[in-house]
Formats: C-alpha cells, structure tokens, sequence
C-alpha cells in the first residue's frame, strides 16, 4: 500500500528523518511512536507530499505522491490544526469535505451517524465556529473528517492527545470498529503505549528519524516498549 | 514588576518575526515615519509664517485657536487608524500572582508611548515660542502648548474606550468623519461656528494660566475611565474580538452549487471574506471604493478629451477588492493549506476558484460602476476597458505575485495600517498593475489616438481572457513548483 525508499529529510546540516526501507501493507494498522523530535510528524507529512523530501520517495499504491493528486481520494488524514478551517461551522466543513468527495446530504447524514457517540452532542448543531472549539472536539472534528470518503488508508497524528477518557475510549472502539468493516490501512502516530498496541498490530520505534524497532504482530509489544523508553 | 513587563514588550518587539525578517516592510515604514515627522517639524516651524503670510491672518493665535477643536476631530480620526491597544499581550500575564490593576496601568501607560503623542509637541511648540512667547510670556507659551498637548493625551484615552466599545469597526469612523466634514461645512456656510467655540475655549488659556487645572482633569478622567473599563474587562474572552456564537452568520450561496467543485470552494471562501474582520473589511472599502471616480469625474480639468487618468480610475474602480484582497490571495487560506493540499482538490481547480472569484468581483464593480453613465458614455468605456484588462492580465500579475513568500495572517484583525503578511512582493504588486495598462495605452495617446488606446487597453484583456485556460495552467505549474515553500512558510508561526 505505501512503501518508502531511502527518505531522508535534513535542514541544514541536521537530519530529521532517514528511512531506508519501510514498506505499510494494505489492511495494516500501523503504529509510529518515539520521543519528542523523532520525526513522526516529518515522516507522516512527506507521506501526505507536505514536505519535500531532501531524497527518496514515497509511494503510495505503487504511485509517488509527489506531483499526483490521485492518492488523496483514498487517503484521509488529520495531522494538526492546519487540516480545519477554522471560519466554518462544523457542519458546513463536513459538507465541504463530502462535497469533495461526491457525498449527497444523505449520504453525509449517514456518515455522521457513526460518529455520534464520540461527538457526545458537542460538535453538530452547536452553531459555533471551528475556531471557537476546544481542543479535543477539534481533534474530534479532524478525526472524523479523516473518514469522509470511505478512505483505504486513514493516517492519523497524536489521535488521543486532549481527548477525554471517555472519548479516548470511544475512538478506540470506533477505530477498531471502521477496520472490522473493511480493509483500512491505519497508520496512527501516539505517546500513548497502552492505546497505541491496542489498535496496532505493528509498531514502529522511531529515533532520530531513524527505525530503531520494527515490532510485527509480537503479543508482548506492550512490554517491549515499555522497556525501550525506560533507558 | 512594570519595568519588567515593559522589558517583556521591547523583546517582544524585537523578537517578533517582522523584526528580523521582513525588513523591506520595516524599511518601509521606517522611511513613512521619518518623513512624518519631518513634514510635521517643517510644518510646526513654518506654522506662523503660514498663517500670518499665507492665509493673511493679523492674530495668528486667535486663527489658530479657532482650529483646535478641528484638528482634535482630525487627531481622533487619525489615531484610530493608527494606534492599537495590544490588550491581547497581557494574557501570559493574567494567572501569574500580579495585580490586575498593576497589569491594566502598564497597558494603558504603555499604550501612550506612540509617535503620535509627540506630534501635538512638534506641530505647536515652535509655534508657541516664536508667537506667543513674545506677545504674552514664555511661561503662558508653555501653559498653552502644554494645554493642547494634554488635550490630544486625552483624546488617545478616549480613542481607546471609543475603539473597544466600536469593536474597531469602520463604519464607526466613518460615521465620524461624515460629521466633521458637517460641522466644517455648517462652520463655512455660518449656520453654527464651531471655531468660535474653540476660540473662546484656547483663548482663555492664554489669558488665564490657571485654567490649565481644566485639561489635566479631562486627562486624568479619561486615564480613569479606561482604567476601570479594563480592569473590569480583562477577561480573555472578553478582550478578544473573536465572536464565539456562530448563529445567524450560518449563510450558505446555494446558487454557486451549479459550478460544481469551483463553486464550492468559491462558496468557502466567500465565508472567509464575511465572517472575518480582516477581509471584511476590505470588501467594506472596496466598496467606498466605488465613489473614488466621483473625485474626478467631476473635475473638468480631467474630463476634456481622454486622459490618461481616467485609465488610473478605472482600475481602481474596478479593481480595487482584486487588488486589496489579491494582495494576500494565498494567506488568506494559510491557517487550511495543508488541508487544501491533502484533499482532493487539484491546484488548477484552487487556482481557477481563485480566477472567478476576483474575476466576478470585478464584473460586479463594473456593473455597479454603471450610473457613472451619467458623466459620459466615455466613462463607461473606460470603464469596461479596465474590467477586461483586470480580468485578462492583471488577475494573473496577482495570481503569480501572490505566491511569492506568503505568510500567515491574522483574520481577526482590522485592516488599518495592519501590514501583517506583507512582504516585499505586496509592495511591489501594484507597480505593474498600475503601469500594465499604460504600456497599451501611451504609443495611442502619443500618436493622438486615445479611444484606440482605451481600446487596446481593453483588446489586451480579451486576449488574456481567451488564452485564460493557457495561463491557468501555467500559473498552477509554479504553484505547484512552490507549494512545499508556501506550505512551511504557513506552518511556522
């Protein structure tokens, strides 16, 4: 689904990110963390063709994303707050977004009912701009957007970070839920280890911008990385 | 504790990013306030030889104290555009163990360190010294200037209090300027004299020094009303402007769905422009724009023949949101680009939603230029000469200067004197919009053809609208080729 070949991203003379070889089968749920400044953000926009990259390419679906708009009908993502506008009301943003994705009122109506709970009647209908929302319904706003178009490949950046227990309980399910469904490629950066192995069966290390561990399907993940970050 | 914050506002100045970075604005507007404050030293200078020599007034005091009242009306207005309370800079302040009103004076004692608040010095102490000092006493001349000063430090309290209450809205100004220019006009015609109001007032204090006891309060009033307003105020919810309650703004332009996705992202960005105060306001003005040409259409001097100037009008009249808005045309959207650029939206679809919309502006202008029908069909001519050249060529000199080094900008705030996201490209934008359509017109002009020039002025526009397509794609082939450029630039802040 998505393969990267010899990335590197550097500024000036410091190196953020350096993968020789990563490759995200389709159907995968793949898990990015590491430490502040590992180039989690780096890599997941130069898979997004938000950065240029200083070498190497990304390819998804066996296509470079660079100068080719065709991937972003199947890909959906919410990295930060630069992916709202923030002068649209809730509502009108999911309009716009289905708008682009050939969405009929109907069908939008039918795609937000699947959001409901984790909306928590917070998000529709509360006449407020995107701006004016707190952080955590902004990321719930994104994350939902993410899904608009019935994407192959949902790529998220810090899902959970200010959400409530109660919505970080709820995402998880419905993440797992939207994957049960169909063959959704996840790709979900996070700090939080006990989420982050709950919903990914594989989980990257990054350090330095470099793949430190490359955890498959390992039933005590948990463990590992426990073990990683206490040095 | 207050030197400390006011060391906190000289880092902040020096710091900020158009400190280090954009220096041709700074350079800019370094030169525009040198030459203020040349001119306004020059004028203070020569003030006395002006109005003794130049208007004959044999009591120059009497004059000029006629006019104070005026120039404080003036003073108001310029202030307003001009100064700023950066309330929202107090903020980081606020949950730290400080006093509110420990923070709310160094606000306001803060807010009075300005240019502006010399310029009352500048303008009147020569003047007091070189007249009043003779004829009265050296200290009656400082009484006096010192009155005048402290009457424009009143008013810099009272634009504050005026311009929180206005939400630095610009009809408010508006409103204001309309009844100066009434008073002024009711003054000339003799139905009420405000100047000899402000004769009688300016001249006691010349009579009578102690008098100056009446300013010093009016200060300290204002001082205390802007005190207590802020104190009580200093929410930040309640010092912001951002309006949080999105109901009744809710619009949607449903008849742009039949242009399928262009219309859509047209329709977005048409909420951009009126929910918030930045482009808002520049709509507001384009559209004050309109009676621009009543300046000179109604002047002979420039209404026999052709001239050239009319071309210069013309744009404006026509172009003015194009120009103003363009300015910024990738800013504007720099809080959602990356939105833009992971959606699928392609860039010639975001370039020609760009096209229409200052394209249709332009139509509209046009259309709503028409009653200038009434001073010539040759007005309307020109007028149509420029709608095309403005959709023909200039929209694609902005499209592709726009991209240059756009930064982010702040929707919120107002459009006076706010040079946030200008760059050198934004000063320079308007040279070869203004001259392009020159280029067409002289040679027809010099031959002593300027209907043909107007009219090759306006063929040029419909070539540039024939090729449109041609010229679209290669402006989306260099936004293409820049947008990693833009899309770091908007992400750092």
């Amino acid at each position: 689904m998505i393969a990267i070949e010899n990335l590197r991203k550097e500024y000036k003379t410091q190196v953020v990110v350096d993968v020789d070889q990563l490759s995200i089968g389709a159907g995968e749920s793949f898990g990015l963390v590491g430490n502040n400044g590992a180039g989690k953000t780096t890599l997941f926009r130069m898979i997004l063709d938000l950065i240029r990259p200083t070498s190497g390419t990304v390819t998804i679906n066996g296509k470079n994303v660079q100068m080719n708009d065709e991937w972003k009908f199947y890909v959906g993502s919410y990295l930060d707050e630069n992916f709202l506008i923030q002068y649209l009301t809730p509502e009108e943003y999911f309009k716009f977004v289905g708008k682009l994705h050939g969405y009929s009122d109907a069908d939008l109506a039918g795609f937000l009912a699947k959001f409901e709970e984790l909306f928590h009647g917070e998000i529709i209908g509360n006449k407020k701009f995107i701006g004016d929302l707190s952080k955590g319904n902004l990321k719930k706003v994104g994350i939902a957007a993410a899904f608009i178009g019935n994407p192959q490949v949902v790529i998220l950046d810090e899902p959970f970070e200010n959400l409530d227990p109660t919505s970080q309980i709820r995402l998880k399910e419905l993440l797992k839920r939207e994957k049960s469904q169909r063959n959704l490629t996840y790709l979900i950066s996070s700090h939080d280890l006990n989420h982050v192995t709950e919903i990914c069966e594989r989980i990257v290390i990054l350090e330095k911008g470099k793949v430190i561990k490359d955890l498959k399907g390992s039933a005590n993940a948990l463990v590992e990385l426990e073990e990683y970050f206490k040095a | 504790m207050v030197n400390l914050l006011l060391s906190h506002s000289w880092k902040r100045f020096t710091r900020s990013i158009s400190f280090s970075k954009d220096t041709a604005t700074l350079i800019f507007t370094g030169i525009l306030g040198l030459m203020m404050f040349v001119y306004a030293l020059a004028l203070g200078l020569t003030l006395d030889i002006i109005i003794i020599k130049g208007l004959k007034q044999n009591n120059a005091i009497h004059f000029l104290n006629s006019l104070f009242l005026y120039y404080l009306g003036f003073e108001f207005i310029m202030r307003y555009m001009m100064q700023n309370l950066p309330v929202l800079d107090v903020q980081p302040y606020l949950h730290l163990p400080m006093k509110k009103s420990k923070i709310v004076h160094f606000l306001l004692v803060r807010s009075a360190v300005h240019l502006l608040n010399l310029l009352p010095l500048i303008l009147f102490l020569p003047f007091a010294l070189k007249v009043i000092a003779p004829q009265h006493s050296l200290s009656t001349a400082l009484v006096w200037a010192v009155t005048v000063w402290l009457c424009s430090l009143t008013i810099h309290y009272l634009v504050v209090l005026f311009k929180k209450a206005l939400d630095d809205n610009i009809f408010g100004i508006l409103t204001l300027l309309a009844i100066i220019v009434l008073l002024g006009a009711s003054d000339y015609y003799g139905w009420f004299r405000l100047s000899d109001i402000s004769a009688s007032a300016f001249d006691s204090f010349v009579t009578t020094r102690a008098l100056i006891i009446i300013p010093l309060t009016l200060l300290a009033t204002a001082y205390l009303l802007c005190f207590r307003f802020f104190r009580a105020a200093m929410y930040p919810e309640e010092i912001s402007y951002r309006k949080t309650n999105a109901s009744g703004t809710t619009q949607d332009f449903s008849f742009l769905k039949s242009f399928g996705l262009i219309g859509e992202m047209i329709n977005v960005e048409m909420k951009l422009i009126l929910r918030n105060k930045r482009p808002k306001n520049i709509l507001y003005l384009s559209a004050f724009f309109l009676l621009y040409g009543l300046i000179f259409y109604t002047n002979d001097k420039y209404m026999e023949g052709l001239p050239g100037i009319l071309l210069f009008v013309g744009i404006f009249i026509t172009g003015i949101f194009m120009i103003n808005y363009g300015q910024l045309l990738f800013s504007w959207q720099g809080g959602h680009y990356d939105f833009t650029l992971t959606r699928p939206v392609s860039m010639r679809e975001y370039v020609e939603s760009k096209y229409w919309l200052l394209s249709a502006v332009t139509i509209i202008c046009f259309i709503l230029s028409t009653p200038y029908l009434y001073f010539g069909w040759k007005i309307l001519f020109v007028h149509l000469a420029m709608m095309l050249f403005n959709m023909g060529i200039n929209v694609f000199v902005i499209l592709n200067l726009a991209m240059w080094d756009p930064k982010k900008v702040d929707l919120q705030k107002g459009v006076t004197f706010n040079y946030e996201g200008v760059g050198l490209a934004q000063w320079i934008m308007s040279i070869p919009i203004l001259l392009g359509p020159y280029i067409f017109y002289l040679p027809f002009s010099f031959a002593d053809q300027p209907e043909l020039g107007i009219a090759a002025v306006g063929l040029a526009g419909v070539i540039g609208i024939i090729f449109r397509s041609k010229l679209i794609d290669l402006t989306t082939r260099r936004l293409m080729a820049r947008k990693y450029k833009i899309a770091a630039g908007f992400r750092k802040d």
